[in-house]
Order: C-alpha cells, then structure tokens, then sequence
C-alpha cells in the first residue's frame, strides 16, 4: 500500500475534481448554421445547414513522476539534480533513471547534484502561446545545458527578448511558489555579457528592428486582454 | 516478391473549420475514389487501414470503427496506425508491409482529422501534448517554440537567414493558389505573395512568423493500394513504392546533445559543424538537423536505386510543418550536404521550374493539414502528378510536372522523433 509522506493536493483536490466533472460530456447548448459543403473543389462547393452543440469536458489526472521523482522534489526543495551513468558517465538533466547509451544497456543511472548555472544551447522567442502562458508573453524560451550535465533542459529564460544568444551563460532561479513542475525554475543572463558578433539574431540589425517592431504588437495585445502595462514586463527583466 | 502500388484516390477537401462529421468526410473521399476508379467494387477491398492523430480533439475513442461501418466496409478486417504527424505515412508504409508480405492483395487507406471542434488555443495544447508533458511540454513554447529553437541552432550553425525561411514561405502558398483544393487559396484567393508580404506578417515564436508555421485543416482523404497481381485491374498507371525507409530519434529534442544511437553514424556529418563551436558528444544530428530522416532516406535510396535524388527525382513533397524543418530536410534527404539546405534555396532548385520542385502541392503550410490525412494527401497528389492528371483534377496545369517518373514523400510526428520516407515511381 502506498503512504502519503507530503500532502500539498487534499486541499486543492476537491475544487479540481469539482471542476473536472462539471463539463461531464452533456450538450450545454447549440447552433444552428449554414456552411460550405462538398468534397470537391472550392468552386464546387454548396451551401447547407448543419447543428453544432457544445458539450465541455473537464479532467484531473493524478500523474507520478515515477524514478525521476527526485528531480521534482528537489525543485520544491531549491535543488537541481540530474542523473549519471556509472558506464559511460553520461549525466542527464533532464534526469533518466535508465541510461540509453545502447553499450551500457540499460544502466542504471545515480543521482548527481548540479550546480544553478548553464549556458543557452538553443532557444526561440515567444511573441504568441497558448492560454495558459499568454499572460506570461513575450518570453524566451530556452534549452539550457546544465554545467556539468550533457543534456539540455527546456525553461523559460527571463530576459529582455533582444537580448539572448547562443552559448549565453544564465543563472538558474527557483519562483517563489513552486508546485513541483518544470515551470519551478527559470533562467536569467549571467550580467556583463554582450551579444558575441556571431549570433544569429544579432548579426542582422534588421532582426532586432524586425523583433522590436513585433514585440509592440505583443505589447498592446497585452495590455488590451490583460491591463499588462509593458513597463511591469520589463521592469520583470531588470530584477 | 509481388510490388505494391497506389492505384487511386479520393479527397474530401481539407479546410480550417469543415461541418460535415469526419465518417461523412471519408465516405465523400472514398465517393470521389469510387468514382475515379469504376472497376472498383467495394466488396474487393480486404483490409481497411485508418490514419488518424487525435483521440481528445473529437471526445471520441476507436473513431475508425465508425468510419469503418459507415462507409459499408465492416466485417473484414482493420484497424488504426498513430504516430503523431507520422499517422499517414505510417499508414501507407504498413499497408505496403500487409500487402508485400502476400497476405492481403488490396487494401484501402482512411485518413482524417477534425481539428477545430476545440478553440485554436486548445488544439495547440492536444498537439503538443504529443510532446514530453513532464518536460518540453511544461514550459510553454509548445510546437511552434520547440521547432523554432531547432531552426535558431540550425541558423546558428549554418547560416540561412530569415529571408531564405520566407521564400519558402512564399513559394508554397504562390503554388497552392493553383490548387483548387488548398486552404490558402480558399482563404486567401488566387494572387500571389511576395517576401514584402512575408515580412508584414507576425512572428509567433522567433524566427517564425504565422507563415512560416502549418495550417490547423479539417479533411479526409483515401488511397487504394494494390499488389501487383491486382493492380492492373483499377489503374492503367499505378504508382509503384519503389522504396521505403523508416527513422525515429529521441522524444525531447533537448537529449539529442548526447544521443547515443546515432554516435558516430554519420561521420561527415558529424565534422561538418562550425570550428568556434564546442561540440556536443553527437553532433549530428543534435538539435540542428533530422536523424529519423537520413536514416529513412538512406534505405529508401537504396532500395529505389537513387544514387543522385534531386538529379533522379521529379518532384518530392516533404512534411514540413514549419519552413526551417524543409530548408534542413534538404540536408537530411541528401539533396545536398549538410549546411548547404540555404543553397537549395538561393539557387532556386526547389522552385516550380527548378531541377527537383517541392511542395507543388503548397504542402502543409498552404494546402493543408489535417494530421492524419496530410500525407495521404500529398501522396493522391503525387499520384495525380506521376499520372498526368493534374490538369484534369486541377482544372489548370500550372502545378503538372512534365513527363514525372519519380518522386519522393516524407513524413515525420514530433519534433523528428518517427518518420519516414518512400519513393514511388510511375
């Protein structure tokens, strides 16, 4: 039998619960409406009526985060752990518990604690997300390599988003309310660097006009849905 | 050992929001496949193969099964494939394996996908979650940001600017206008663009913009397949698979630094890489190119006996939901060597007019992509190109490859992580 050691859901349980069997698949309500119709070419298509009803359907998963769980936790305890094969010395973070090099077949892996520093393997940057990060825009998201670690761990980079590169060495840093995710941590530039006369955003000065001239947009989009006033959003890089 | 072909096929025409439901949207693209093959009697068909992506886009589980009755073909045998974006082909290269193997002499393919019965918010959500969700999918940048850090390492490695993403851009949407079947043109209408429009356009996830990205498509489409003790029956022309291969690499694009399977495969690849650049222990593919894609061309070469593809193929029609994904296929498919995909695109070589003309059909940026038909459709579109067709489904022959012998289609689910590549012949 399992033995609950930390209960950080109870509380929370009932509310998402309730919230998961509210849509329970039922027709809350429909359309009526005329649409194009026919398999064939734009041209040849017709005119019909179809029915369209709404029926939402909410879920809550309970998810373990099996052998790596230990990663998790040490976010919630301000750690950063990866995991290293005792054959070949590969360390992975993000963690496996397995090694997947073929000539060590399936190993398993040991825990390593890493330092909160990395550099910026790849990244791209945010101008439009989805629901749940939209109030987060614009942000650099970024696959950082862990020092020490030969994997790269996808985060979100905070930083002015003219202002990333390749090879850019980043601090990591913990929110102040973490649930035991990925979105725990967050990367910010080591201070003092500059953009290096090689990146490929940087390279191009019409990039950055282009970038800039995006990012406005990103910007008034912002403050008309959620009243972000875009000096709040910079001021978020400048801590 | 009996070859196998694609001996016809019918679409029901992909479009951003489509109210019939995806059973009728079969039936209507096995009509037209019907209609376009008289010898055809449905009771010839031995297996039904589905091809779809999405189980939570429909609040519907075992969907082919309604798909399967409501076309009249239950009783026999079927069922479906899913891999992501790779849903298709791997319908297609599973039927070859059932046919080639003589166990069935026709099989009929159904692929669709409704993508629209959620918001555009939430079908990015259901999409991604075919990324890690404990990792990749937690931070946010969901397909548009996963692919579009692939294309910054890429661009950083190897220098194609943003004006080379936007001629393809540009490209596939000025060839989809003549397609009477697109998306772009439904939406946008038969003139062409330009890289000025290009650049008016909103970058989403640097370096992309809107355009650069695939569309959202409700659509069907059906392929019959044939051994070729029957082929001959339904087709004059069949489209023969000349050869197939297959490809995977690993799930989070961020392991692939140190991906151990692919150590040391591709030597000259691996030294192609910029001396100011410390190297991953893999650096190829890593993060810049597609692994699943050299493998899978590498085989289906071979079988095919195509030492030179873009000298020897007539036209090739990738999967490339995003034109950073073309511009390194090229690479990957060996149409040149690695590095070099920004050279495809200066000298033009993938143009209409160019030596090896890709995503004629305006591909998944503007014709459509409805998942688990995307690659159906671009393989009916092939066939209508290797047999003459084009004009007569068309209604214009801008798009018709004169005389095409050969040509080349793959497809890939995930940020790279399973796909495939086949080559047909006339």
């Amino acid at each position: 039998m399992e033995k609950i050691i930390e209960d950080k859901a109870s509380k929370i349980r009932g509310k998402w619960e309730e919230y998961a069997r509210k849509g329970n698949w039922t027709v809350k309500g429909y359309e009526i409406l005329k649409a194009l119709s026919g398999s064939g070419r734009i041209e040849d298509s017709v005119e019909k009526e179809f029915m369209v009803v709404y029926r939402p359907h909410g879920v809550l998963y309970r998810h373990s985060y099996g052998l790596v769980s230990k990663f998790f936790r040490g976010l919630i305890d301000g750690k950063l752990y990866g995991t290293k094969c005792p054959r070949c010395e590969t360390v992975y973070c993000p963690p496996r518990a397995h090694c997947w090099n073929p000539s060590c077949k399936v190993a398993e892996t040991e825990w390593v604690e890493l330092p909160l520093t990395g550099k910026v393997h790849t990244f791209s940057i945010m101008l439009f997300s989805a629901d749940a990060f939209l109030d987060k825009l614009p942000f650099v998201l970024a696959y950082v390599q862990i020092d020490g670690a030969h994997t790269a761990l996808p985060m979100q980079l905070e930083t002015s988003p003219t202002e990333v590169w390749i090879g850019q060495k980043v601090e990591i840093k913990f929110r102040e309310n973490r649930t035991g995710s990925l979105m725990d941590i967050y990367a910010i530039p080591i201070p003092g660097q500059t953009p290096p006369p090689y990146s490929c955003l940087h390279k191009d000065p019409r990039n950055i006009e282009d970038l800039r001239q995006n990012l406005n947009k990103t910007y008034e989009f912002l403050e008309k849905r959620f009243g972000i006033k875009r000096e709040d959003i910079e001021k978020r890089w400048k801590k | 050992m009996s070859r196998v072909a694609i001996v016809g096929g019918g679409l029901f025409r992909p479009d951003r929001i489509r109210y019939e439901n995806a059973e009728e949207g079969v039936a209507m693209a096995y009509r037209m496949l019907l209609e376009d093959t008289p010898e055809l009697d449905p009771r010839d068909i031995e297996f039904v193969q589905a091809s779809y992506f999405s189980d939570h886009l429909n609040q519907q589980l075992c969907m082919a099964w309604i798909v399967q009755d409501y076309i009249g073909q239950h009783r026999k045998g079927g069922y479906r494939v899913e891999a992501g974006g790779s849903t298709p082909l791997d319908a297609i290269i599973n039927a070859y394996f059932l046919i080639k193997s003589g166990y069935f002499d026709l099989i009929l393919i159904v692929g669709w996908e409704w993508m629209s019965e959620v918001d555009t918010a939430t079908t990015n959500e259901f999409i991604a979650a075919a990324s890690d969700t404990d990792w990749d999918f937690t931070v946010g940048g969901y397909y548009n940001g996963y692919y579009a850090a692939l294309e910054t390492r890429h661009m950083q490695l190897y220098g194609e600017t943003i004006e080379d993403l936007g001629k393809i851009a540009v490209r596939c949407r000025n060839n989809a206008v003549h397609n009477p079947f697109s998306q772009w043109r439904k939406e946008h209408g038969t003139s062409y663009v330009t890289l000025d429009d290009y650049f008016k356009d909103r970058i989403v996830a640097w370096p992309y913009r809107r355009w650069d990205c695939a569309l959202i498509s409700e659509g069907a489409c059906c392929l019959l397949m044939a051994s070729e003790k029957v082929a001959k029956k339904y087709s004059d022309t069949p489209m023969w698979i000349k050869g197939i291969g297959l490809g995977t690499d690993s799930m989070r694009p961020g392991d692939r630094l140190v991906d151990w399977p692919y150590h040391g495969v591709y030597k000259a690849d691996e030294k192609i890489y910029p001396e100011n650049f410390e190297k991953p222990i893999t650096p190829y593919p890593e993060m810049a190119n597609f692994g699943f894609a050299r493998e899978a061309a590498k085989k289906a070469y071979v079988q095919a006996n195509i030492n030179d593809p873009v000298k020897e193929l007539d036209l090739a029609e990738l999967f490339a939901p995003y034109t950073g994904v073309e511009l390194c296929l090229y690479e990957d498919l060996m149409f040149c060597p690695r590095g070099e995909g920004k050279t495809i695109i200066r000298e033009g070589i993938v143009e209409r007019d160019g030596e090896l003309p890709c995503q004629l059909s305006g591909g998944l940026l503007a014709f459509a992509h409805p998942v688990g038909a995307t690659s159906l459709l671009q393989t009916l579109f092939l066939y209508w190109e290797l047999t003459g067709a084009i004009p007569k489904k068309f209604g214009n022959k801008t798009l018709q490859v004169s005389n095409a012998e050969k040509a080349l289609i793959t497809g890939h689910g995930g940020t790279g992580c399973q796909g495939g590549v086949i080559i047909f012949s006339r």
